[in-house]
């Protein structure tokens, strides 16, 4: 399997702060790959960064072969990068339904954005893929924001992936969900990344999820890439156990 | 609670098509209504009632761009009124220097309209949330003191002596019901036009950018270009409507231009019901006539109006159609309701 | 060589006496609009018109046989009573809700119309002059100060000063940058958080007024006097930082100066699309303004 994803000694400074410091790792094509780190560890603007949120004050980013560093979110998504955020950022006052079919227009680029939306057909279907996937067939016509934490979590990770894209970027998708939800959701994304051939970068709390999923952990710790392999050596490797649990002792 | 207080979600993406059911209805009492009217009026020789139905239907264009931008794209304006006296303008040199006919005036004040509005979108559009805003009054009030010291303009007194406009042979401005149609017409035109492009991918996006902008670049599309497109749009709808001005008075001036006239429309707006399209034009039309009939008591009526949109501002926010909408929407799903039980 | 310094002595020196004269008002707004939205996060529209009331209370107590000095007292502290009141009564209603910016400029904006017709029906649309209570001009190194002028500059600058120790070192300007960095926290630590916001948004007024009184001798006093200048103030915010005290005086007064001193070199008509042309700069180049926070609008 070769590499989808090749971060390549990016920093991200905001005034004196170094969030980030020269981080290097790859993500395998059809793998999941997780970041994992103890709080304020700059996974989440590590993360922004691949996303084209922010860009970095050094250091690269490619993407399936191509340079991406820097470029825009919607550049991104066009190279075939979605995410999904920590903070659930659906548009709440539309419909369960508006936020698909919105997310899903972009399988229809090009073909003019002054049709009618009766003749949408791709979208539409990608619409009624997506609510049998995620369960949520029952709540099309529903208001997201009225939504219960976990359905509007599982919205949120059917938005990001109406495009189809290459890979697919998590942010902490099982925040706040119940134990049953969680499970759920282990399955969708080993389901994903199994069956259909995504690639899947995750950034995690959950450590046991983590360990359970993914097939490569990045651990971070204070904006610098600490340690970086197969789940059971991360796991293994005292500067890990360290970083976690060491300030407690 | 992720209820907006201010727009009403909009009627078509909310449950298919039987929403559509009270804003149709509500479309058509006001054009139906606006047919009658004149029908009543020419019948009855009026003159001054016509003209004054005409101006409200004029500055129901200007607020249908305001509420295109406010309602629908998440972004508050308080200067159209600069593209509404450009294009006031625009049309009134025409008409005295050019052509007297109505389809260039109109023609040429859109293409000009649109183009100012490509230069005001791309200074204006950077600036995020409220700066919008102030941008937007700033810029209005900057260029209507321009025209207001300009001499080739007619300064303070602006164009006087605009001929009327020929729409067809033997129609022209001059004639009270025969402009009241043309214009209905045109405001019709606009108002349907614009109810088409929320059911498209563009209008959708733009829905979306309200609820949402930032999650927005994240689905593949450029904000800042739809917001442009809208802003362009919204430019050429006042125009367009402020061209139709100097053909029903004769003349055009700065005020046209003023903060008055886009505080205005933006109340129109909120008070007739934010988003809903058709809310707009009522709340153009009822302020319209208020302020005439109040005006014709006091000089004082802007204070009534104040009043009236602070508390419509605190009390109800979505306005009246906002409020109605949705209740005459439950009346007649009730009625369908009864009738297919018996 | 002699040409040079008179022109500098004549023409550029009394422009920049008028520029810091104009300015120091300018800032007075400029804080006062600054201080509301750092804290209350509210864009009051209205402003321009609590400009417009302090100059026409000060009208309104000159006409009662009241002195300048008492008016430019007793203006300030009538228009803060006002400021609570609008703040408790209308602001606060549409505080909580989720379109709160655009609610609350909304509102400030309606309250602005009414206000400014309330003043079209109180005083009538035609200007009024009010005297300058200090006439006369005093030389100092070769250069003419007009006296009121002078005593506005002083005044005034002694106001910002007093206002900036305020802010920045008394408990209570600590206990209002608490509560308008975390609400909620102080609330809890007994903070009177309703309070300390109406009295803020009575303190921005009062200020506004403070400068109607100040500049009423200098300009003649008007209905729409208020519209005209919130402009100004609101262009001073944006390009010294919403929010920021600093960044309200240094452009407050920079600008100004700019203001007076174009004077010189293009016609007046041009001042304000110079001035608007600026701000629209300093907003697509740094949208946080010189001093500003980002995510603080």
């Amino acid at each position: 399997m070769s590499a989808i994803l090749s971060v390549d000694g990016v920093s991200v400074q905001f005034g004196a702060l170094k969030a980030v410091q020269e981080v290097s790792f790859q993500a395998l094509a059809g793998a999941i790959t997780a970041v994992i780190g103890p709080n304020g560890a700059g996974k989440s603007t590590l993360f922004n960064l691949i996303s084209g949120a922010i860009r970095p004050s050094a250091g690269t980013v490619r993407f399936d072969g191509r340079e991406v560093t820097g470029l825009p979110p919607q550049r991104m998504l066009a190279a075939g990068l979605s995410r999904s955020f920590q903070i659930t950022n659906l548009f709440f006052e539309l419909t369960v339904r508006e936020n698909l079919r919105l997310a899903a227009q972009y399988l229809e680029q090009g073909q003019g954005l002054l049709r009618p939306l009766s003749r949408s057909t791709l979208a539409a279907q990608r619409v009624e893929e997506l609510l049998a996937q995620f369960e949520l067939a029952r709540h099309a016509d529903e208001v997201a924001g009225f939504l219960s934490h976990g359905e509007q979590r599982r919205l949120e990770i059917a938005v990001a992936l109406a495009s189809r894209p290459r890979m697919l970027l998590l942010d902490e998708p099982t925040q706040g969900m119940s134990h049953a939800d969680t499970r759920d959701t282990e399955v969708l994304i080993r389901r994903l990344a199994r069956e259909d051939g995504l690639s899947i970068l995750l950034v995690e709390h959950d450590v046991d999820l983590v360990m359970d999923l993914s097939d490569h952990v990045v651990v971070m710790h204070q904006g610098q890439k600490l340690a970086e392999g197969a789940p059971a050596a991360v796991r293994a490797n005292p500067a890990v156990q360290a970083a976690y649990f060491g300030e407690a002792h | 609670m992720h209820d907006t207080v201010l727009t009403t979600l909009p009627a078509s993406v909310s449950a298919g098509r039987r929403r559509w059911s009270a804003m149709r209805w509500l479309a058509t009492a006001f054009f139906g209504g606006a047919l009658v009217f004149a029908a009543v009026a020419l019948l009855l020789g009026d003159v001054f009632f016509l003209r004054l139905a005409t101006e409200a239907l004029i500055f129901g264009g200007l607020a249908l761009s305001v509420d295109l931008l406010l309602g629908r794209t998440g972004l508050l304006p308080l200067g159209q009124a600069l593209f509404f006296g450009l294009g006031a303008y625009v049309s009134a040199l025409v008409l005295k220097e050019w052509s007297a006919s109505f389809w260039v005036a109109l023609g040429v004040t859109l293409v000009a309209s649109a183009a100012v509005g490509l230069v005001g979108g791309v200074i204006a559009i950077r600036a995020k949330g409220v700066y919008f805003a102030l941008i937007s009054f700033g810029l209005a009030q900057v260029v209507s003191k321009v025209v207001y010291n300009t001499r080739e303009l007619g300064a303070s007194d602006g164009i006087i002596g605009v001929p009327g406009a020929v729409i067809l042979p033997g129609l022209t401005s001059a004639s009270p019901a025969g402009f009241f149609l043309v214009v209905l017409a045109f405001i019709g035109a606009v108002y349907f036009g614009l109810r088409y492009l929320m059911d498209t991918p563009l209008g959708r996006l733009l829905d979306a950018m309200r609820a949402n902008e930032h999650r927005v670049a994240f689905l593949g599309f450029d904000p800042w270009r739809y917001k442009l497109v809208a802003f362009v749009l919204a430019a050429a709808i006042a125009g367009g409507s402020g061209a139709l001005y100097p053909m029903l008075r004769g003349f055009v001036s700065p005020e046209l231009m003023f903060f008055q006239v886009s505080g205005n429309a933006v109340i129109n707006v909120i008070v007739g019901g934010t988003g809903t399209l058709i809310g707009p034009l009522y709340g153009t039309a009822l302020l319209t006539g208020l302020r005439s009939v109040v005006g014709s008591f006091t000089a004082h009526h802007h204070i009534v109006i104040g009043v009236l949109f602070v508390v419509v501002v605190i009390l109800m926010p979505r306005g009246l159609v906002g409020y109605g909408a949705p209740a005459l929407q439950r009346w007649l799903d009730a009625r369908r309701a009864a009738r297919e039980v018996a | 060589m002699s040409a040079t310094l008179e022109w500098l002595q004549f023409v550029l020196a009394p422009q920049m006496i008028n520029g810091l004269s104009i300015g120091v008002a300018v800032v007075l707004m400029a804080l006062g609009l600054t201080i509301i939205f750092g804290l209350l996060d509210v864009i009051n529209m209205a402003h321009g018109e609590f400009y417009a009331i302090g100059a026409y209370l000060a009208v309104l107590l000159l006409g009662l046989g009241l002195s300048f000095w008492a008016a430019l007292v007793l203006a300030p502290l009538i228009m803060a009573v006002l400021g609570y009141v609008t703040e408790r009564g209308l602001v606060q209603r549409v505080f909580h809700s989720r379109d709160r910016h655009t609610l609350t400029l909304l509102l400030t904006f309606g309250l602005a119309v009414v206000l400014e017709d309330l003043l079209k029906i109180a005083f009538g649309a035609n200007p009024v002059r009010v005297q300058s209570p200090i006439t006369g001009a005093t030389e100092m190194v070769g250069l003419f100060f007009p006296n009121y002028r002078l005593f506005v500059m002083l005044f005034g600058g002694a106001l910002i000063a007093a206002v900036w120790l305020l802010v920045f070192r008394t408990s209570l300007g600590a206990l209002v940058r608490a509560a308008a960095f975390d609400r909620q926290m102080s609330a809890s630590l007994g903070v009177p958080v309703a309070r300390v916001y109406a009295g803020t948004f009575a303190f921005g007024a009062a200020l506004a007024a403070t400068a109607g009184v100040l500049l009423a001798p200098i300009y003649s006093v008007f209905p729409t006097m208020g519209r005209d200048f919130v402009l100004i103030a609101f262009s001073v915010v944006i390009i010294g930082g919403m929010g920021s005290i600093k960044g309200a005086v240094l452009a407050g007064l920079l600008l100004t100066q700019v203001q007076s001193l174009s004077s010189l070199f293009i016609s007046p008509v041009w001042s304000d699309p110079l001035l608007f042309g600026i701000m629209v700069l300093v907003l697509m180049w740094r949208p946080q303004g010189l001093f500003g926070k980002l995510g603080h609008a």
